[in-house]
């Protein structure tokens, strides 16, 4: 009994490993099965949607859409082994926007992300509030803003990545109003928000509060990101209140640079048809996220723009 | 009352009763690979449950997580390879044991201890998750701290009969894992300028390389006439292939103690398994009455080391259920099928999908049942595995442990690693230095670092400076506990001393 059933389960393993790596034969593009490294560990919000995604685009191309972790230097390992990876079309990969538009400006990178990509569209753009526990002693942002400035350090706070975009964002908004805070480091958004609860930190900028919202927990208090968060429809975003900088945050899709006409062409339309698919609007809406399509044409302008104007804001900042 | 029998019948279908069956068998066979850890194997499955009804794919992915857990001892008893780093000290006393034919009895005891350990936690889950998970938040970076630096001083102690060569294991591995990547600046340390190194050594190339592969290097020391015999002998008494009722009465109360401590330690976000693994061990052997058979095959060694990693099972969905906070790699998993299925997991479940979450409640205690029988049939099918010569099992061992390291990252680098470490647990063992030290330095050192300067961070903005961690009361209860138990361990070894004079 036991080993009948174990065999099942070998066999079943097998078959699914099978299907994998079995491939279509085809003339154009694509004939062969295609590789899409996700920068970030299995699990998380990217990887998901990047796995869905993969999914989806099996069924479109008819060739099988494989999803690789690559995981390490907050995303840029895996997208360096994109911008090395031959421009066939076979190797594509995931990206977010920190790795593109604002690491750069700031850290030693293994790719220049405005030469060694080509942008083949964007699909997602997430909210990213700035958060407080609910029984927090400041009001709005302004309160804790004030706070900032007449308590140099006290202000203890902390976002799912350090040097990523919602960083560097609140950091130029308190460089401008000439506060010094206390940024502490966590490795990712649940432990940032774990020390928020615990009262360890006072502040966070993450993108996982629609649980401890919901439960009533924690208070938006701004977004960081240029649209209002639907959660929280009354409070203004970064740009609104006056800073800066309030970086997009943008899930893609791109492959190294030199892509041909034909690639760029068929995965314009492979991604137009998932953006309509029901079942990824659905997983959108249960992450939280927000569709939000741009063609490889228009993500491209948008990623120079946000790279260019992201440069502008961090020169003047130090670190 | 109707929500719970609802859920109650939605776990319990014929169909979910087959879907966990075939996550635990899938989740033994992958546990027992060595690279293959618990929360890959969840994530080679998340993307099929997509395409399940929840109530196949949840209660799959729950067995598959458990499964594993127990599957990964098994290796590490019968050939010292533990599946995942969670069974690394189970191969401390599993494997004597093994040696001296009593493999049986070694995973019977991992099984039993594993299961209750399992089921500790789950029914913890059930009825304490609000309180538990509110000790666990006021768990901050200074209590991480303490915590980690106090198992860190206890360790050395922990194997082999030299204090001094066990310092020394700790400190190589707490070097080692210093190479990589600074945590807070992110300045790379130790690598001398190779890309590789700046990921840092991975601990499944090192975990196989100083068991599995230093193993396999002794073995071929053998005369090749040796090596034709069988790998394992089983003793074909009746009493080593049992645990008797006297020998679960007696290792009961380590069972209970390191199921505490593993659930406390899953409710705390970042810990782990394998930590809780090794500090349950710790403290088995501190408070043994038989403290010296620990590492030559003691049945408690096993019993606190399965409970208490099995107890993170089930209490690592503490902080996700109480505030939508993944504990460890697996629970975020588990949390990202639910979302696709449509459940949040969180504090507000309870209101939303209350049928639900008693249906995953009643899934996990079933999973526990099945997880017993099935773990039975698993012992009997690998007993004959090892039945092979050694000419030929442990050639499959360097094989094994080279595609496994390979998986993880598909980095050849990670391959030259476990031969490195390999050589490295080789020259260790002949010069009687223990291996395991180093391992557990190199787990606790990056979570000892970065809290430690994250806590100094911190004191830089409090008025008190670095004092301001007095004011914390779970620091404060925290570190008189491990005073007293500090002083306790003086007081009893200076008795010793004593009594050795008188006599």
């Amino acid at each position: 009994m036991f080993l009948k059933s174990i065999t099942k389960g070998i066999l079943m393993f097998f078959s699914i490993t099978f299907l994998l790596i079995s491939n279509g034969f085809a003339d154009s593009y694509p004939s062969k099965p295609i590789k899409l490294i996700v920068p970030y560990g299995a699990g998380g919000g990217g990887d998901t949607t990047s796995r869905f995604i993969a999914d989806l685009a099996t069924d479109i191309l008819g060739v099988k859409v494989l999803v690789e972790n690559k995981t390490g230097g907050g995303g840029t390992i895996g997208i360096g082994a994109v911008a090395k990876s031959k421009p066939d079309g076979y190797t594509i990969g995931f990206i977010s926007t920190s790795p593109i538009t604002i690491r750069p400006h700031f850290m030693k990178m293994p790719y220049k992300p405005l030469d060694d990509l080509t942008y083949l569209g964007q699909f997602v753009s997430s909210p990213m509030p700035v958060i407080l526990r609910s029984d927090s002693q400041w009001k709005s942002f302004e309160d804790m803003m004030a706070f900032a400035k007449s308590n140099p350090g006290k202000l203890r706070w902390s976002t799912a990545g350090q040097k990523g975009g919602p960083h560097m964002a609140m950091l130029a908004a308190f460089k401008q109003e000439g506060a010094s805070t206390t940024y502490v480091p966590f490795k990712g958004g649940a432990k940032a928000l774990a020390a928020l609860l615990g009262k360890t930190i006072d502040m966070a900028v993450i993108s996982d509060f629609a649980a401890p919202l919901s439960a009533g927990k924690i208070k938006i208090i701004a977004e960081s990101t240029p649209e209002r968060n639907p959660s929280a429809p009354d409070q203004k975003t970064l740009a609104e209140l006056g800073y800066p900088l309030s970086p997009a945050i943008f899930f893609g899709i791109a492959g190294p640079s030199g892509l041909s006409k034909d690639v760029i062409k068929k995965w314009d339309s492979t991604l137009g048809q998932i953006m309509k698919s029901k079942k990824f609007i659905d997983l959108l809406k249960k992450l939280k996220a927000t569709p939000s399509y741009a063609n490889s044409a228009n993500f491209t302008k948008s990623v120079i723009a946000d790279y260019s104007a992201a440069g502008k804001v961090l020169a003047g900042v130090k670190f | 009352m109707e929500n719970i029998i609802t859920g109650i019948q939605l776990a319990t279908t014929p169909e979910a009763l087959i879907a966990i069956l075939i996550g635990l068998i899938a989740g033994q066979i992958l546990g027992a690979i060595p690279g293959l850890t618990a929360s890959m194997a969840v994530a080679l499955l998340v993307p099929y449950t997509f395409y399940l009804d929840p109530w196949i794919g949840i209660p799959m992915l729950l067995g598959m997580f458990k499964g594993s857990l127990f599957g990964s001892s098994i290796t590490a008893i019968l050939i010292k390879t533990p599946g995942t780093p969670a069974a690394a000290a189970t191969v401390l006393d599993g494997y004597p044991l093994a040696q001296k034919g009593k493999g049986v009895k070694a995973m019977k005891m991992a099984l039993y201890s594993s299961v209750f350990g399992d089921t500790f936690s789950d029914v913890m889950l059930i009825f304490a998750a609000g309180f538990l998970a509110s000790i666990a938040l006021n768990f901050g970076p200074p209590e991480y701290t303490l915590l980690t630096g106090f198992s860190l001083l206890c360790i050395s102690s922990l194997t082999g009969n030299s204090i001094w060569k066990g310092l020394f294991s700790v400190f190589l591995g707490m070097i080692i894992g210093m190479i990589g990547l600074d945590p807070i600046t992110a300045t790379p340390r130790l690598t001398f300028e190779y890309l590789e190194l700046e990921e840092g050594i991975g601990l499944i190339p090192m975990l196989i390389g100083t068991l599995a592969v230093s193993e396999a290097l002794r073995q071929m020391e053998q005369p090749v006439k040796k090596l034709a015999s069988s790998t394992l002998i089983f003793s074909k008494q009746k009493i080593d292939n049992v645990v008797t009722f006297l020998e679960f009465k007696s290792t009961f109360p380590t069972i209970i103690k390191s199921s505490g401590l593993g659930t406390l330690i899953g409710a705390m976000p970042g810990l782990g398994s394998t930590i809780a693994a090794f500090l349950a061990y710790g403290e088995a052997k501190r408070s043994s009455k038989k403290p010296e058979n620990f590492g030559k095959g003691s049945l408690e060694g096993i019993a606190a080391s399965e409970s208490a990693n099995n107890a993170v099972s089930g209490s690592n969905m503490i902080p996700l259920l109480a505030f939508g906070i993944p504990g460890d790699i697996a629970a975020a998993l588990i949390m990202g099928a639910f979302l696709i299925q449509g459940i949040t997991l969180g504090p507000v479940v309870f209101q939303d999908n209350p049928v639900e979450i008693y249906a995953i409640f009643a899934a996990l205690i079933v999973a526990n049942l099945f997880n017993l029988f099935l773990g039975h049939g698993l012992i009997k099918m690998c007993k004959h595995v090892v039945t092979v010569p050694k000419r030929l099992l442990f050639p499959a061992v360097l094989v094994i442990a080279s595609a496994g390291a390979y998986a993880l990252r598909g980095s050849l680098f990670d391959i030259q690693l476990v031969f490195c470490f390999g050589v490295l647990g080789y020259i260790m063992m002949k010069c009687d230095i223990p291996t395991v030290p180093m391992l557990i330095g190199f787990i606790l050192i990056p979570i000892f670092e970065e809290n430690l300067r994250v806590t100094l961070l911190l004191g830089a903005s409090h008025d008190l400076n670095v004092a301001f961690i007095f004011t914390r009361p779970a620091f404060v209860i925290l570190f008189l506990i491990m005073t007293f138990t500090s002083l306790f361990i003086l007081k009893r070894r200076k008795l010793r001393k004593l009594e050795n004079i008188n006599n």
